[in-house]
């Protein structure tokens, strides 16, 4: 049987985990809810990218997110030497995990960034949200069953 | 300590076919140090776990603990209270933990979710390598500390086989040290290589698992 073509009409929610160094040093670290053309995003910020753990991102999917956008320094400029590297040993773990079981791991996306506003990262997370269309809502919405 | 390793996720998410609520119960000890079965593997397996069984249409609600030690009876006690709310149990711990979980829950049915594979030591991050077979009749007091019985592929008690590769290594596996290389180098570096040429008593393996299933026995603790 051939694979019904994702429904891309859709807003997605995005759930971007940011690092706090990743900021610029003007910028007010923001978190929250914050709606954008096009999709939904929901800002959390870290101490370090490298905090995060493979079990927090699939469950932010299992709980119905389309997509999860995590935010890191640049590979040399880690505050912690090797949080940004972890972080993206963690999201790679967690998205062979997704493919495993035909979530996709396209729901995830690692960005390496420096002295970021609030508004690119709300950019990166739209980025996300393009990519993640094409995959179709998440099925863990409960709606596409 | 112990090591375990995740079945397949496809053989797991058909264990619990046509189930509806799982507990998924985690051991802090030895598989939590290999990353098998510890609180954060727990916490990783639920929603993949629940993720691919949506997937092929089936709604679980899965239950999550981790106890300290899963094969102790007090710990495993701790289940108690949540075990009439579910309808299976898959375990992360060894194979001792998941059998002591099965005979005391024993309406429900226990699936495993890890091999348990061997003893062994975190070598390196990320890389964990045997070092024990249990074998009963332990013979590190004559290897200079080193194990052939889990560490030589062929588990040969007097030397090399004669396949050691050029660089070291074992003619099985190329990642692997040959263990009789390493024992021979030991002695060397201790003047005490004369040690390996003495004729040993054979070993006893009839308090290995060739003499079946192994009871120890302390009147004094009992
Ligand atoms: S000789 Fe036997 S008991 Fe000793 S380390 Fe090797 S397998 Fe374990
Ligand atoms: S090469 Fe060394 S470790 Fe490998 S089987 Fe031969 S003796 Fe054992």
């Amino acid at each position: 049987m051939a694979a019904a073509k994702p429904d891309s009409n859709f807003s997605p929610e995005i759930v971007a985990l940011y690092c706090r160094q990743c900021l610029d040093a003007e910028e007010r670290p923001q978190e929250g809810a914050r709606p954008a053309k096009g999709f939904n995003a929901r800002l959390v910020m870290l101490p370090c990218s490298g905090k995060v753990e493979a079990y927090q991102m699939l469950r932010i999917l299992e709980q119905g997110a389309d997509g999860v956008l995590l935010v890191g320094c640049p590979e040399n400029a880690c505050r912690f030497l090797v949080g940004s590297r972890r972080a993206e040993k963690r999201l790679t773990h967690a998205g062979q995990l997704l493919d495993l079981v035909n979530m996709g791991a396209g729901r995830l996306a690692l960005k390496r960034a420096a002295d970021l506003t609030t508004a690119d990262i709300l950019a990166l997370a739209g980025q996300l949200a393009e990519r993640v269309k094409t995959l179709g809502p998440n099925p863990m919405k409960g709606d596409s069953l | 300590m112990i090591v375990a390793e995740w079945k397949p996720i496809p053989e797991l998410l058909a264990s619990l076919k046509g189930h509806k609520n799982v507990l998924l119960v985690g051991c802090a000890t030895c598989v939590a140090e290999c990353a098998a079965g510890g609180e954060r593997e727990v916490l990783t397996l639920a929603p993949v776990l629940k993720m691919g069984l949506k997937d092929q249409g089936q709604e679980v609600n899965i239950i999550t603990r981790t106890l300290e030690r899963q094969c102790e009876p007090e710990f495993v006690e701790e289940l108690a209270e949540i075990a009439p709310q579910v309808d299976a149990i898959m375990s992360l711990a060894c194979g001792i933990g998941m059998q002591l979980v099965a005979e005391r829950f024993i309406d429900l049915p226990l699936y495993p979710g890890v091999n348990t594979t061997s003893l062994a030591i975190r070598e390196q991050p990320g890389l964990w390598t045997a070092r024990c077979a249990a074998c009963g009749d332990c013979m590190l007091g004559e290897t200079f500390g080193l194990c052939p019985v889990a560490r030589c592929a062929k588990s040969l008690m007097n030397g090399p086989c004669g396949g050691t590769r050029k660089d070291g290594k074992c003619e099985v596996d190329e990642n692997t040290e040959c263990i009789w290389r390493l024992i021979v180098e030991r002695a060397e570096a201790k003047g005490r290589l004369e040690d390996l040429v003495k004729v040993r008593p054979s070993k006893n393996w009839s308090n290995s698992g060739h003499g079946g299933p192994k009871r120890m026995l302390r009147e004094d603790l009992r």
